[in-house]
């Protein structure tokens, strides 16, 4: 499989851009103007030619406020009192310029975000490859998120349950019923590439609530990502693509495969959000095949732009 | 203040010091958890480096004082002035003798006849001499001996992994079952003990290890000998103790009594752990003596104290006669020990055991086990907790030295704790720039098992985990014939051997838990030049990159 190269990633990802600003952006803004309550889709980048010089840690907090702004702010998605998990992919023990996990501001905004809208607590977790510890803390997430009021919670392989999933290969997997109980769950993704999905993006990151052998379900990833999508039942999910891991993925770990490209996206719609992400990265979404075993299910459209994205421009 | 007032304040002055080193090596203990993939930020291999008997072993079975703590002299030192304080007041494995032996007191056992003098006594010395005479021959065996080695190895390797799965399972228990009453939950309690337990005393996953059945028998029956004979293993066992005992002949503080005074009531000797004859005024045995002050306060009629002596004056008799028989026996034990050790295959490079997969910047085998004191440091640091003791592996010369297991746990990418934590440099502090590319074995595919070979499944796990930046596993792309006729493009996994480090985490994630379809071997670790399957310009695999 060829990986895109630098150049064809910045064209997609310039005209795919440049597209939504100059296409639809009249009527994108007047749809989200009359009510931003019913956005599906909100995306925020940072002006490119502002990208070299920004700071991106400065950068990560506001595209994420501005993206959940784009949606109605996150009272929409968050009551008072609520419980909230925010699941990031903090799945290796890497820096967090190698965007092998979600950048540490946007999950700690995000936490921010909750908190500010009421939630009563907002946990932070996921299950990584590497050790617990050393995955939150040199990820950067758990010191940013500890800063703003958010508890980490590692995942005890004891606390795993079978659950009913109900789905079309799946009918049962042990599931973190802490993150399944939680009022609501935020999915947040960094986008990367992965050696047999070719992306990891929102879908995948759902491997982080699963116990058994989550390895044995790169066996039928397309049947086991909807299945587990379907069950989690997906309200709000923030792909970080403030830098994306173009190569070597997921893992990464060389700094020349990572490339900052300044967007965060988040929507109602998982479908669209991993499809914009594909294009993103520089692939027609419909040869990602779980993606595509996704929309056929019914999960979601993986034509965003039907959704009337809302577009923020930062610098 | 008498003797026996003063004498009673001391002891209590000893019982809290006692205390106070005893809670330090706990503490030291618990801040060698795995952490960011560092050194520890605390100093955690102190006590080894005030061991004298490490020092000298290392030095002797090394042929270097490079990367070898030298504080044990400051033990020396102080053993020449105030004789075996150091088992008495300091040694944290003595405390616990100490404790135990307390307990004695409820069982009706102290009488004068298993209180006194024993000749058995001088077999800690023959233990010594053995010890040291198979170091001078390269084999280093005082570790297993060693109380700071025995106990660290013990409570690293069995105390902390039991507590651990005993706090883990009640604080889940108590979280999935939620008992409550009204409004007060008992995981309110219980959830941030743990949460405090994994953050500050051990880590996040449990970490078990294999084959410490012995190594928790041997902790277990050295204490229990305390109800035989107080403070057994420090009177009859203890390398160290035969080491302090053999510089205490002439202490400048020594017990002096009253020999007037003296009315042979005998309960000087029942307050002795060491045996060390105070109630012969002319025989009290200095090597023998732990400087407790017991005997002082137990001494109802003011007839003995400790007091400064000028090291030329001979105040005593008593002395252990090890034998100048018995010590030669002891160094033809050691000389034998050294000769059983040498005829295996492996010491004679003539096999490479695929299992033994030493921690990165190990030092090439015969340097590596004339250093390594098998204290488990490096085993209890390990974040994975891959590092694990030998049974066999390594032969009994390398009983308990660490080996990665990956089918337990990997050498993580972005961590080089092992070699920083060691405490006599058997594994190496390389940078962890230096440590990423140090080659501790080989990954070897089984395509009898790897589900894209075997069975035509999809599977890229190994590849996925491989921390290699631009990896040392790829693919393949090939058709693979279904059972229907049709064809399935399939990504093959490769090893690419330049780029593998040997590092198991492949291994560690592949789906097959019972025998990984991809398996690390000794093969191509770099401290081995012999050991070395692929050809290379240097003809010698990769060198020795320690190269001494």
């Amino acid at each position: 499989m060829s990986c895109p190269s630098r150049r064809d990633f910045i064209r997609t990802s310039a005209l795919i851009g440049g597209g939504l600003l100059l296409t639809d952006a009249a009527a994108l803004r007047r749809s989200a103007l009359a009510d931003p309550m019913a956005a599906q889709l909100a995306i925020a980048r940072w002006e490119e030619s502002a990208l070299a010089t920004a700071d991106l840690e400065v950068a990560a907090t506001r595209l994420t406020e501005a993206a959940i702004d784009g949606l109605g702010g996150m009272t929409r998605f968050v009551s008072k009192g609520d419980v909230v998990w925010i699941k990031p992919n903090i799945g290796w023990n890497r820096r967090p310029e190698l965007a092998a996990n979600t950048n540490p501001n946007v999950v700690s905004t995000l936490t921010r975000l909750c908190l500010d809208a009421g939630a009563k607590e907002v946990k932070v977790g996921d299950h990584p490859c590497h050790p617990a510890r050393q995955c939150y803390r040199n990820s950067g997430i758990e010191g940013r998120v500890e800063a703003v009021g958010g508890r980490m919670v590692y995942l005890d392989s004891k606390r795993f349950r079978d659950m009913k999933i109900g789905g079309e290969f799946l009918e049962s997997w042990p599931l973190y019923v802490e993150i399944v109980e939680a009022d609501l769950v935020i999915n947040v993704p960094v986008l990367k590439h992965h050696g047999l999905t070719r992306l990891s993006m929102a879908m995948k990151n759902y491997m982080g609530v699963i116990g058994g052998n989550r390895g044995s379900w790169h066996q039928n990833m397309e049947a086991c990502l909807p299945d587990i999508t379907g069950f989690m039942k997906p309200r709000l999910t923030v792909i970080d693509a403030v830098r994306v891991l173009l190569r070597h993925g997921p893992q990464g770990g060389d700094p020349d495969d990572v490339e900052v490209r300044g967007i965060v996206a988040a929507g109602t719609d998982v479908v669209a959000l991993d499809a914009l992400g594909a294009e993103l990265m520089g692939r027609d979404p419909r040869s990602i095949r779980t993606v595509a075993a996704a929309e056929a299910r019914g999960l979601g459209t993986m034509d965003f732009r039907s959704l009337d994205p809302v577009e923020r421009v930062l610098s | 203040m008498t003797a026996t007032a003063r004498a009673r304040r001391i002891i209590w002055i000893r019982r809290g010091v006692q205390t106070l080193v005893l809670l330090l090596f706990l503490v030291l203990l618990a801040a060698n958890r795995p952490a960011n993939g560092a050194a520890p930020g605390a100093p955690v291999s102190t006590f080894f480096d005030l061991d004298p008997l490490l020092m000298i072993t290392s030095w002797l079975s090394s042929n270097t004082l490079a990367g070898i703590s030298l504080l044990g002299a400051v033990t020396i030192v102080v053993t020449l002035i105030l004789g075996r304080v150091f088992c008495g007041w300091f040694c944290p494995f003595g405390t616990l003798h100490n404790a135990v032996g307390s307990l004695r007191r409820q069982f009706g056992r102290v009488r004068p006849r298993t209180s006194g003098f024993s000749v058995w006594q001088r077999a800690k010395y023959l233990v010594v001499i053995a010890l040291l005479v198979m170091a001078v021959f390269g084999v280093q065996w005082a570790g297993v001996l060693d109380p700071f080695a025995l106990l660290y190895r013990s409570l690293a390797l069995t105390v902390l992994p039991a507590l651990d799965v005993t706090v883990s399972a009640v604080s889940n228990a108590v979280y999935l079952g939620d008992p409550h009453l009204g409004g007060l939950h008992l995981r309110d309690v219980t959830e941030p003990f743990y949460r405090w337990w994994q953050e500050r005393v051990t880590a996040t996953e449990i970490r078990v290890f294999t084959g410490t059945d012995v190594v928790f028998l041997v902790f277990v029956a050295a204490l229990v000998l305390n109800l035989v004979r107080n403070r057994f293993w420090c009177r009859y066992v203890c390398p160290l103790g035969g080491l302090l005992g053999l510089v205490s002949r002439r202490p400048l503080l020594r017990l002096t009594s009253d020999p007037s005074a003296c009315n042979q009531c005998q309960k000087c000797t029942m307050a002795c752990p060491a045996a060390a004859q105070p109630e012969k005024p002319d025989e009290w045995l200095a090597t023998e003596c732990f400087g407790c002050w017991n005997c002082v306060a137990a001494c109802d009629r003011q007839g003995l104290d400790f007091r400064w002596v000028e090291p030329w004056r001979r105040t005593s008799s008593g002395s252990v006669d090890v034998g100048k028989r018995r010590a030669l026996a002891s160094v033809a034990a050691g000389v034998g020990a050294v000769a059983m050790a040498r005829i295996t295959p492996a010491s004679q490079a003539a096999t490479y055991e695929p299992s033994l997969i030493r921690p990165p910047g190990a030092r090439a085998e015969p340097d590596f086990l004339a250093r390594c004191v098998k204290c488990g440091m490096c085993m209890q640091t390990c974040p994975s907790g891959g590092l694990q003791p030998t049974w066999t592996e390594a032969g009994l010369e390398g009983l308990w030295s660490p080996v990665l297991v990956p089918a337990i746990g990997w050498c993580e990418f972005e961590c080089h704790a092992c070699g920083q934590v060691c405490p006599t440099g058997a594994i190496e502090p390389l940078p962890l720039d230096e440590k990423k590319q140090v080659k501790i074995g080989l990954a070897v595919i089984d395509t009898t098992r790897c589900l894209p070979y075997a069975y035509g499944r999809e599977c890229i796990v190994c590849e996925e985990h491989c921390p290699v930046p631009d990896k040392a596993i790829t693919f393949v792309l090939e058709e693979a014939v279904q059972r229907d006729g049709s064809t399935r493009t399939l990504k093959f996994p490769r090893v690419d051997p330049d780029r593998c480090t040997g590092c198991g985490i492949c291994e560690t994630k592949c789906p097959f838990r019972d025998r990984a379809a991809i398996r690390v071997t000794s093969a191509g670790e770099a401290r081995h030049p012999d050991n070395q399957p692929l050809l290379t310009p240097t003809g010698g695999g990769y060198g020795d990159p320690y190269g001494d």
